[in-house]
């Protein structure tokens, strides 16, 4: 069994050592890093602002309250900061593969999967998970609710499954750089844009987005559904439950994609 | 079993074909139309261990395509490709770990951090045990000069530096075999030289395979013993660097200075037969092949019937000779005999 | 006059470079649009639900409002902070300072070159939104159109001159990412665009009103809509153009000093 892992520990290992450079170079522009950090701060409070202003004159919106679409938000922060500060790489994929920097991952014994993902590290992430994690307690707190161990351990399952979505959907867009030969990734950012809908529940929606969001890519995994579930709101809540299955259903399809596009790049070439 | 063995490779592919302009966009949308392109045609190769190939083309020949199959990053279309007993794209991590690549207009080094932090990425993500790593890591800072950069980032050294660096990043994980892509391109000629030393050491020293693929024959002449020259996907010639110019290379010329103009050119032209002799006021140049006569005959034979002031002897050009075969000029499917040399010998003169 | 020809083709040039890149361009304005849809589908559950009544504006006004904050929005996106401190980096800065050309004119003139494609790009994508949803509202008569296409320009220049003069930042920092991204958030939500001024608590709109943020898409909107009266309007294009003309001279001042810190430091 250990002998197993041991590839598996060797790749979590190397992941770490190459974010870790990425950190270190980073952390070498100071002043960048911290107005980096401040600016993911401004962007969530602003965002804030927003919902407050909103409610301030709406006791809710269809029939969520304030602090359910705080938690919506936060969510959104948090798994947007994760992605950011430990899978930004996703978002190099297609200068790398435009440039023909990519080839190079691909001469090294370590899975490619791996060095992309680690191949970039978005500080401003960290403002966003700090200022998601505080909305998110903020909100949490104002949850009728009884807590158990078991509510507890669920919330954390939770947000890791939240981040594992996102990440998913970043890495299996990103695939598409082995298809369309761009310096920027176009397609990820369009389905990342996408997730502007998850910020809200997704009840205002018609049925049509509802299904894109729910089925096709699923953002509303990554907030409405853990939020109906930790606010026990009636049916709602209950689909929150299946969000880890969901979670390892994106990234198994995230990774796919990924070696799907990679089969085809180094098929024809570029 | 030879270290690269490759029997019938080839590599097609399949380019759209596409209108220019929006109309053709739109026709491209809704019937597509391919051409196939035959980069590597059926190319027979095989490099013992311990051999240092060149590998030459003009541009589009295929070369690039050759050595993305071997490196596995690139699926053959057809035929077979064994590296050290492993097909390349099947086991390319596996594959990765018995190479070293060195591209000359990019680096494998990490941009923004120290060259040194690089190297030590490398030991982990090749695996490199600890007291091997150590000891390439001394040699290679000594042999390349690398210590007085060791700790600046990537992207601030100079293009030699990077390059000293970039070659001790392939090498550290003592690979069997090392891919150079124009090593050596923009460098002044004190680098390029150090390089050459340093890349050739590792062939005698350590028995480390080398394919170089370059425009640059001052690489080939110092670094390599074979070499194979590829156009159109087809390999063309496919031998030893020596006998190349053995066969091929066989003109040298003298240069003389002469006291005063010949009075007439008959008898020097009579007494060097089978000599492309040219004259130009005080200077005689006298091309012949050196297989047949000796410098000290020709320059003999000169002297003879002028007084010679000075004079200068033009070595063999393996320059010269590539660049007949790229412009279709030479063909070098066989041994040429002094008769069939003639007609390169005349369009050069 | 001569000197216009040479910023025309400037503009010229940067139009044709933003076509080249419309697929680009486009799949940006598709995706912001989606922020668009889902403020409408907000909006539209608190307006048209039971659930309260905002008596500021009608469901129609409001989609207008929207469509004008996405409209001003998608202007000028060719010239940002990022853009500043990449020129900077790759030495197109100490180019153009030995040519004979203004550098804030310059900019401007690459800034509003790929104006009309962006506003024909966003006229059709919001036409698409605002029939989707039911229509907008629109100007009662053509002087208040007429006051809005004055208003939108000023909002325009507005904008440029403000990132202008953050982009001088870059100067002094690399990586302008962070800050252009705070800019941004600052802007969205004290120029009106994520939602009308009006609905601000007292406090947050006294802050608004003496930033400069609200000429660039609450005055033009409140034109549009003829919320405002006579007099108000009048003083709210009065504001855009004391802060247009404001931000521009500040601009050129902070430009001057830049230029000091780079030619005594060797950029």
């Amino acid at each position: 069994m250990a002998a197993r892992l041991r590839p598996l520990r060797r790749l979590v290992y190397i992941y770490f050592r190459c974010l870790g450079q990425q950190m270190k170079a980073i952390l070498a522009y100071e002043a960048d890093f911290v107005i980096l950090m401040i600016s993911a701060g401004i962007v969530q409070i602003s965002g804030f602002l927003f919902i407050w202003t909103v409610f301030a004159r709406i006791p809710n919106i269809n029939g969520w309250t304030f602090w359910q679409v705080v938690m919506m938000y936060s969510l959104i922060f948090i798994t947007e900061g994760v992605g950011s500060l430990f899978f930004e790489g996703t978002w190099r994929l297609s200068r790398l593969v435009y440039t023909g920097e990519f080839d190079q991952m691909l001469l090294r014994p370590v899975s490619p999967i791996v060095q992309v993902l680690a191949g970039a590290v978005g500080f401003n992430g960290l403002g966003n998970i700090i200022t998601g994690g505080m909305l998110l307690a903020v909100s949490l707190g104002n949850v009728n609710v009884a807590w158990t161990p078991g509510r507890a351990l669920m919330l954390v399952i939770l947000v890791a499954s939240a981040a594992t979505i996102r990440v998913a959907i970043n890495l299996g867009t990103s695939a598409t750089a082995f298809w369309i030969r761009a310096p920027w990734s176009m397609v990820p950012f369009f389905v990342h844009q996408l997730g502007e809908f998850a910020k809200y529940p997704i009840t205002i929606y018609s049925l049509g987005v509802q299904a894109v969001v729910v089925v096709v890519i699923p953002f509303a995994f990554i907030s409405f559904f853990p939020t109906a579930y930790l606010f026990n709101v009636a049916s709602w809540g209950v689909i929150g439950l299946i969000t880890p299955l969901v979670a390892i259903y994106s990234l198994i399809m995230g990774v796919w994609a990924f070696n799907f596009g990679l089969k085809r790049y180094e098929s024809t070439g570029h | 079993m030879a270290l690269i063995e490759a029997s019938g490779l080839t590599k097609k592919f399949r380019q759209a074909v596409k209108e220019p302009g929006l109309v053709g966009s739109l026709k491209h949308f809704f019937t597509r139309q391919y051409k196939d392109k035959l980069a590597v045609d059926h190319i027979d190769l095989s490099v013992e261990a311990g051999e240092s190939v060149a590998y030459l083309g003009p541009n589009g020949a295929g070369k690039s395509t050759t050595i993305k199959m071997l490196t596995g990053i690139l699926v053959p279309t057809s035929g077979t490709l064994i590296v050290d007993g492993l097909v390349p794209h099947l086991r390319r991590q596996q594959n990765a770990r018995n190479i070293g690549v060195v591209f000359g207009q990019r680096t494998t080094l990490w941009w923004d951090i120290p060259v040194v932090e690089s190297f030590n990425l490398a030991r982990d993500i090749y695996d490199i045990p600890a007291k091997r790593y150590k000891k390439n890591l001394a040699e290679f800072t000594e042999l390349l000069g690398l210590a007085e950069f060791m700790n600046i980032p990537a992207g601030k050294v100079s293009l030699g530096q990077r390059m000293r660096a970039d070659l001790c990043m392939a090498l550290l994980h003592d690979p069997k075999l090392l891919y150079l892509d124009e090593p050596t391109i923009g460098l002044d000629i004190a680098v390029k030289d150090s390089i050459r030393k340093f890349v050739r050491r590792q062939v005698d020293e350590r028995g480390v395979t080398v394919m170089l693929t370059t425009h640059d024959l001052g690489d080939i002449e110092d670094i390599c013993n074979r070499i194979v020259i590829i156009d159109k996907g087809r390999i063309i010639h496919d031998g030893d660097l020596k006998a190349l110019k053995d066969n091929y290379a066989r003109d040298r010329v003298i240069h003389f200075q002469l006291a005063r103009p010949p009075v007439s050119m008959d008898p020097i032209c009579a007494g060097l037969p089978m000599c492309d002799v040219e004259s130009d006021g005080l200077a005689l140049s006298v091309r012949f092949d050196r297989f047949k006569f000796a410098a000290g005959e020709i320059a003999a034979a000169v002297m003879d019937h002028v007084e010679v002031v000075d004079f200068k002897i033009d070595e063999p050009e393996v320059e010269d000779l590539i660049r007949k075969v790229y412009l279709g000029q030479l063909s070098l499917t066989a041994p040429e005999t002094a008769a069939a040399l003639e007609p390169a010998v005349a369009s050069e003169a | 006059m001569r000197h216009l020809r040479k910023y025309l083709s400037l503009a010229k040039a940067s139009l044709e470079i933003i076509f080249v890149y419309r697929a680009g361009f486009l799949v940006n304005q598709i995706g912001s649009i989606f922020y668009v849809v889902a403020m409408f589908y907000l909006w539209q559950v608190i307006f048209l639900g039971k659930a309260g009544n905002l008596g500021y504006f009608t469901w129609p006004q409001m989609k207008a409002y929207l469509l004008i904050a996405f409209l001003l929005n998608s202007l000028m996106t060719w010239f940002d902070e990022w853009q500043m401190g990449q020129d900077i980096r790759e030495g197109r800065v100490a180019t153009d300072l030995a040519r004979p050309v203004d550098f804030q004119v310059k900019r401007f003139a690459e800034a509003v070159g790929p104006v009309p494609f962006e506003l024909t790009s966003a006229l059709c994508i919001g036409a698409i939104v605002a029939v989707a949803f039911g229509g907008i509202a629109f100007p009662s008569d053509p002087a208040h159109l007429a006051l809005f296409v004055l208003s939108a320009a000023l909002a325009t220049l507005l904008k440029f001159a403000f990132i202008y003069c953050v982009s001088m930042i870059a100067f002094w920092t690399t990586g302008m990412n962070g800050i252009q991204n705070a800019r941004f958030a600052i802007q969205s939500i004290f120029s009106g665009a994520l939602i009308p001024l009006v609905f601000f608590p007292d406090w947050l709109r006294a802050i608004a009103s003496v930033l400069p943020f609200q000429s660039m898409v609450s005055t033009p909107a409140l034109t549009y809509l003829g919320t405002m009266d006579g007099p108000t309007t009048a003083l709210m294009i009065g504001i855009q153009v004391a802060w247009a003309v404001a931000l521009l001279l500040l601009g050129r001042l902070v430009w001057r000093s830049a230029v000091k810190a780079v030619t005594i430091n060797g950029g």
